[in-house]
């Protein structure tokens, strides 16, 4: 197996080892290389995965076990991804990375922890709910919010209702958009289940991930609850194509998302023009 | 001085070629561009050392416009990466004028700095050579004064020569490099005291100066709807400009094999952005354009600390609706920030 080590945009390889189906459009990839894990990733961290002759994207790591394997947890939306859906366990694949700044775990230590996320968004988030988790001693109160549209696109069900609401001082909310069969939780959209939960902001950092709109209505409810902007942090996506902040379109103002992002609090966001 | 007397230039291009790939300013037809001189046809061609400015600028030597990066084999489930393609040949631009080589410090800032050097683009330059020509005349179109560029004394460079206007280039090595490559060419230098011509100002100046900082407050202004209206979005600008530098990376493939590679892109396309669960960040024309100015007048400014637009004019000539940058900046002058 060829590595070139010196070239950034040269792929090393790694092999699909297990495939989770998650929702309907949402499958969940453990690659491993040779050595184990390609690299090492930082939760919020991406990595740019190729099907080799079909194409590269980027995707968000949603979490690297040990130095075992690493996750991405990948919804079916465009050409890359409706092929990657069709692959079986021991296909091969290119990855590069690790790409972005990641999650500020270190300035987060000591505080407790809010996670917003919606849909696919959860994705990104889960990776610093898991980190928390290793290193519970570090991080506070964990609370999650997180929702889908319905129960069959909630990503990540076994975390959601059994591993992660069982750990110390955890809280987990979960709801979906519509009322179903079935269905004895809560129903309705995250940002007003936000509001109606209202977690006190002292001493609190919150993440958020999920649909533009969401984020939108999201960060004005913790405003309104009296979050600063730099209690708030959320992860940005943009179309990417080299990783390394040379080929130019992933950029806000002068900040690249591969490179100096994905992930921003508000009060660096607010610095940049409104394209995200 | 060391002085070369423009006779014997193509004698020293064939000198230079027997290692080195010689990239010349040319005629050729109705274009005219830095083309290998392994294709110079003398009945077709014509070496023109003067021209203000070529159409073509020559990033295409140092950036190709579609550039192989590696071939791959899959077979079944297996992948493998076969052979990566670095292209360590060495070349020679040889007559780039002060406006393209400040371009190429551009790039160099882009591929070679903050956080990754990109070794397709590392390898290439590492191994070429510039050979810059004073500008004593700047051509109609030419505003790199305003830019912040001494055209009589161009910058980087391994060679500088100047045209006395009477035949012969002064010849100046300015780095190792160029002490390399004077070596090989000893025979042809003359020492002689010659006179240089007087260098004449660019007739186009532009206000360039606290633009940057002005158009931070800027991005929301009406003034980019009343810009672009004219614009098609063709992206020309983006194709002769000596310093746009955005790339595609995308693959070729058949059956077991194939291989990935890179070309230019342009911020005025609607693809270049659009993400694959359909959201586009810049959807309007109006967006790329402004985003494009920007790019060029403040945020390369913020982030590598000088502007991307080096004055050399060729969009100016080549836009088909006649947008011109100088008028651009001209106009954000003026307007009132706020409005």
């Amino acid at each position: 197996m060829h590595k070139c080590d010196c070239n950034p945009l040269v792929p090393d390889i790694v092999e699909v080892i297990e495939i989770v189906e998650e929702t309907p459009d949402v499958k969940t990839f453990n690659v491993k290389s040779e050595k184990g894990v390609p690299f090492d990733v930082m939760p919020g961290q991406l990595a740019m995965l190729s099907l080799v002759p079909v194409g590269e994207a980027m995707f968000s790591v949603s979490w690297q076990e040990e130095k075992e394997y690493l996750q991405f947890a990948i919804k079916r939306v465009g050409l890359m991804t409706d092929e990657l859906h069709k692959i079986d366990v021991g296909q091969q694949l290119g990855i590069r990375g690790p790409y972005g700044n990641g999650f500020p775990v270190e300035e987060c230590k000591g505080k407790d922890m809010l996670f917003i996320g919606g849909g696919i968004g959860l994705a990104p988030l889960r990776s610093f709910i898991k980190y928390c988790f290793k290193h519970r001693q570090d991080y506070g109160k964990i609370q999650i919010l997180y929702g889908s549209r319905s129960y069959a696109d909630l990503c990540f069900k076994e975390e959601l209702f059994e591993k992660w609401p069982g750990q110390k001082d955890t809280e987990v909310f979960v709801t979906i958009d519509n009322p179903e069969e079935g269905w004895d939780g809560h129903v309705g959209f995250v940002p007003s289940y936000l509001e109606e939960i209202n977690p006190d902001p002292a001493g609190k950092i919150a993440v958020t991930c999920g649909p533009p709109i969401m984020i939108k209505f999201v960060l004005q409810a913790l405003e309104k609850m009296g979050y600063t902007d730099e209690q708030v942090i959320t992860t940005l996506e943009m179309r990417m194509k080299c990783g390394i902040g040379k080929c130019g379109r992933c950029n806000i103002g002068s900040e690249y998302i591969c490179l100096d992002g994905p992930v921003f609090n508000l009060a660096q966001l607010k610095k940049l023009p409104p394209e995200w | 001085m060391k002085v070369l007397s423009k006779d014997k230039l193509e004698t020293v291009f064939n000198r230079l070629a027997q290692e080195s790939d010689v990239y010349v300013p040319m005629q050729r037809g109705e274009q005219s561009g830095f083309f290998s001189f392994l294709t110079y046809d003398a009945a077709r061609d014509e070496i023109a050392l003067d021209i203000l400015n070529t159409y073509l600028p020559p990033k295409n030597i140092i950036l190709p416009q579609t550039e192989k990066m590696y071939s791959f084999r899959q077979e079944g489930t297996k992948v493998n990466i076969e052979e990566v393609y670095e292209d360590s040949q060495p070349k020679i631009i040889f007559g780039i004028r002060g406006c393209d080589a400040k371009a190429v410090e551009c790039l160099d800032m882009v591929f070679l700095t903050r956080g990754y050097e990109d070794s397709f683009y590392k390898s290439r330059r590492e191994n070429t050579v510039i050979i810059a020509n004073a500008c004593y005349a700047p051509g109609p179109n030419c505003f790199c004064e305003s830019m912040g560029i001494d055209p009589v004394n161009p910058r980087p460079a391994d060679v500088i020569i100047r045209d006395t206007g009477n035949g012969t280039l002064v010849w100046e090595a300015a780095s190792d490099k160029g002490k390399k490559i004077s070596d090989q060419i000893s025979e042809f230098l003359e020492e002689k005291d010659v006179k240089l011509p007087e260098a004449k100002q660019c007739q186009r100046q532009v206000a360039y100066d606290g633009v940057a900082e002005k158009l931070r407050d800027m991005f929301a202004s009406p003034v980019w709807d009343k810009l672009s209206e004219p614009c098609q979005n063709c992206g020309i600008c983006t194709y002769l400009c000596p310093t746009c530098y955005c790339f595609d990376i995308q693959v070729k493939s058949w059956g077991e094999e194939g291989y990935r590679f890179r070309c230019w892109d342009s911020c005025m396309y609607r693809e270049y952005t659009q993400m694959a669960g359909g959201h586009n960040p810049r959807e309007t024309g109006t967006e790329r354009f402004r985003n494009r100015f920007l790019h060029k007048l403040e945020f390369f400014k913020e982030r590598y600390g000088t502007s991307l637009c080096t004055g050399c004019g060729r969009c100016i000539i080549a836009c088909p609706v006649g947008i011109d940058i100088t008028n651009i900046v001209d106009l954000i002058k003026e307007v009132d920030a706020g409005a």
